[in-house]
């Protein structure tokens, strides 16, 4: 694990300050679980309640927004289907008031139009339902520290999203596409690599594989082509 | 969209038989010869009633006006602007164009879409957001091309004297543009979805329908340009001091035939709600018999029976979880093709074996016998994988690029020396690498002990 001070986050900038996840102290990072399974609920606290602190959980949108408004947590663990909207409009409405918010999405949905839509939606990572307790933990952890999870899954859908198969006239060059570099590290992940040993099998450092994918998700997040949704959604009827 | 009532279904979409798809392929009980393993989304019941006719379809995404031009390009295979170029050059030789295109309208039938159940199941209860893609915004520019196209050929038509006659012009010009602003709102995705519920009545539509108020004005505006087409004709063919007297009467026979079919319109409305409320229930009902699917009943019972031996049950668990994920919310994969055989052999590797095989593909190709090989190929590695390294998952990454199919098989288990292993053996050697050689393809084996073992497949396309 990096100590990086001031997490990369998106946007930047927001004035409130509040305490880093990565400020020294042992203090275990701040949890809120939002999914409408409370078995769910019940069996997530139970595999992380040993590392992590969760502060709260909700079962809806509505309820979701304000358990995290009031609670701030480090990260919230956000189900992709949700009464009230989705996790979609969760992710909206909290960050209309707190941009700043990180959120890891939770699914057992493997719909790429749902995964595209939560990681567009703002989310820092998508992990699907089968997960291990520690591989959760550790993805929490990366998300708290300003990074983004993706797993071999998301890394495949990124891919294909961003392979030739979509026309690339008209549209934002360096927001549009992936680098080589990018590529690469997105190739490796869907292989099934950890971010350790893609730094090792490229010869860069964990930090230099964090960065790429940090960028990789900003570029899913910003590239405004509506190629990306549609993308998404043609593919089921393909 | 499945409907679980016979007596009132609408029959717009019969390729859904009632009680879901793959309904006839329950979980064999107890076997230790395990049922094929499902190719995710391919839905059961549409293959019995034999292949689909294809049929041309209104395509309401990216339409200008109702979607019968794209329906069209799509149907033949054309660029939609011919088709639209050549219903506008029609539209000049005496409005053939413009009749043939209401013609159609009303004849071809709007496409429906139809999700996987879990996903639609998602959507009606508001579990997510956006089931369907916005309207495209329009191609402005392609619009007014074609406008200013319109224009030009008609100006010139009208002036050549071959047109239609300058009385009529603009009357029916009029009346073309007023109709195809109601009938388009009659046509909007909303009334859509209760059209089918009222049996298709698309007449009643506009006046019943609610749609906030930008629908009210665009029937009002539509009808407005109707009536004012027949204003113009009853100012030209009779005079004009007449027209007062002309709008009246055809005000007051208007509002004595409002007056007789009120209550029918008022029945109808009921009838229609009625019939919203009815489809609100079917579907709960249709929700809930996906989550009660057949197979998770067996499976369940199943778990019950082999509750002594924790390895079944999770395999059972571990089986089941992948065939309600593949049929909740996979997309429909065609039978031939590398990501269809990938899947299923990792099913078998899965069900056989009790690992859990992690699998991505990115791209699709056909099955040309190379690449049955690199799937065979990379099975024995799976199996490999899941008999000697000890891991407790295996990750298996497919791509398919314009020239090259790869597959990369890893695990984190014990890994091997490959130079240590015998000649004799036969798995990695002959299974393998010959294999792919033999097939014009590449094989190589990364492993080191401990720190386990990656298998790279490649053929060429």
């Amino acid at each position: 694990m990096t100590t990086s001070p001031e997490p990369s986050g998106l946007g930047g900038g927001s004035a409130a300050q509040r305490p880093g996840p990565a400020d020294g102290t042992q203090r275990p990072l701040r949890v809120v679980v939002v999914d409408d399974h409370a078995m769910f609920r019940t069996g997530v606290k139970a595999e992380i309640g040993r590392s992590l602190a969760v502060v709260g959980e909700a079962e809806d949108v509505d309820r979701a927004v304000r358990v995290v408004l009031e609670q701030r947590p480090d990260v919230v663990l956000l189900d992709v289907h949700l009464p009230g909207g989705g996790g979609v409009e969760v992710l909206r409405r909290v960050h209309e008031r707190e941009p700043e918010q990180r959120f890891l999405a939770l699914s057992v949905s493997d719909a790429a139009e749902d995964v595209i839509g939560v990681i567009r939606g703002g989310a820092r990572g998508y992990v699907t339902k089968s997960i291990s307790g520690p591989e959760l933990v550790d993805a929490v952890r990366r998300v708290a520290e300003g990074d983004a999870v993706f797993s071999p899954r998301l890394a495949g859908f990124v891919l294909d999203a961003f392979s030739g198969a979509i026309d690339v006239a008209a549209v934002d060059e360096d927001l549009d596409r992936l680098s080589v570099r990018e590529r690469e590290v997105m190739r490796l992940i869907a292989r099934g690599y950890a971010y350790k040993e893609v730094a090792k099998e490229l010869f860069i450092s964990i930090k230099t594989v964090e960065t790429h994918v940090s960028s990789v998700l900003r570029k899913l997040q910003l590239s405004n082509r509506h190629q990306l949704t549609r993308w998404a959604t043609d593919r089921r009827l393909v | 969209m499945t409907t679980l009532e016979p007596g009132r279904a609408p029959g717009v979409t019969p390729d859904r038989a009632p009680g879901g798809p793959r309904g006839g392929e329950p979980v064999q009980a107890g076997l230790p010869a395990l049922p094929p393993a499902p190719t995710p989304g391919a839905p059961g019941p549409a293959d019995l009633a034999g292949p689909p006719r294809r049929r041309a379809v209104r395509v309401s995404e990216g339409a200008v006006l109702g979607g019968v031009c794209t329906g069209l390009a799509q149907y033949f295979g054309w660029p939609v602007l011919v088709v639209r170029i050549v219903f506008v050059g029609l539209a000049i030789a005496q409005l053939f164009g413009v009749l043939a295109y209401g013609a159609l309208w009303l004849l071809m039938p709007a496409a429906s879409t139809v999700d996987a159940p879990g996903l639609e199941a998602a959507t009606r209860t508001g579990m997510r957001t956006g089931g369907r893609p916005r309207r495209r915004s329009v191609d402005w520019g392609a619009v007014l091309a074609l406008a200013a196209l319109g224009t030009g050929m008609l100006w010139l038509v009208q002036t050549s004297g071959l047109g239609v006659s300058q009385r009529l012009f603009w009357p029916v010009a009029f009346a073309c543009v007023g109709a195809a602003l109601v009938w388009r709102q009659a046509d909007s995705s909303a009334q859509q979805r209760w059209r089918a519920e009222a049996g298709g009545r698309v007449w009643l539509a506009p006046l019943v329908a609610r749609g906030g108020w930008p629908a009210l004005v665009r029937v009002i505006v539509g009808l407005g340009l109707v009536g004012a087409s027949f204003g113009l004709v009853v100012a030209q063919y009779n005079q004009l001091a007449q027209l007062p007297q002309v709008l009246a009467m055809t005000l007051l026979a208007l509002a004595g035939i409002a007056v007789v079919i009120a209550p029918w319109l008022h029945r109808s409305r009921a009838a229609l709600n009625e019939a919203r409320a009815e489809k609100v229930r079917a579907d709960a009902r249709a929700d809930m018999a996906a989550h009660l699917h057949d197979s998770v009943l067996q499976t369940l019972a199943m778990i019950q029976k082999q509750s002594e031996d924790p390895r079944a049950v999770a395999q059972l668990a571990r089986r089941q979880e992948r065939e309600l994920r593949g049929w909740l919310y996979a997309d429909d994969v065609p039978e031939a093709s590398l990501k269809a055989a990938l899947t299923a052999a990792a099913a078998e590797v899965e069900d056989e074996r009790g690992v859990p095989v992690e699998l991505v593909v990115v791209g699709d190709c056909d099955t040309s016998d190379a690449v049955q090989a690199l799937v065979r190929a990379a099975r024995e590695a799976m199996v490999n994988a899941a008999k000697h390294s000890g891991a407790d998952k295996i990750d298996v990454y497919a791509e398919v690029t314009e020239t090259l199919v790869e597959v990369f098989v890893r695990d984190r288990g014990a890994g091997f020396d490959l130079d240590a292993v015998a000649d004799d053996r036969h798995g990695v050697r002959g299974s393998i690498l010959n294999r792919m050689a033999r097939h014009g393809g590449r094989a190589s084996v990364r492993s080191q002990p401990g720190d386990g073992t990656e298998v790279r497949l490649e053929v060429t396309r």
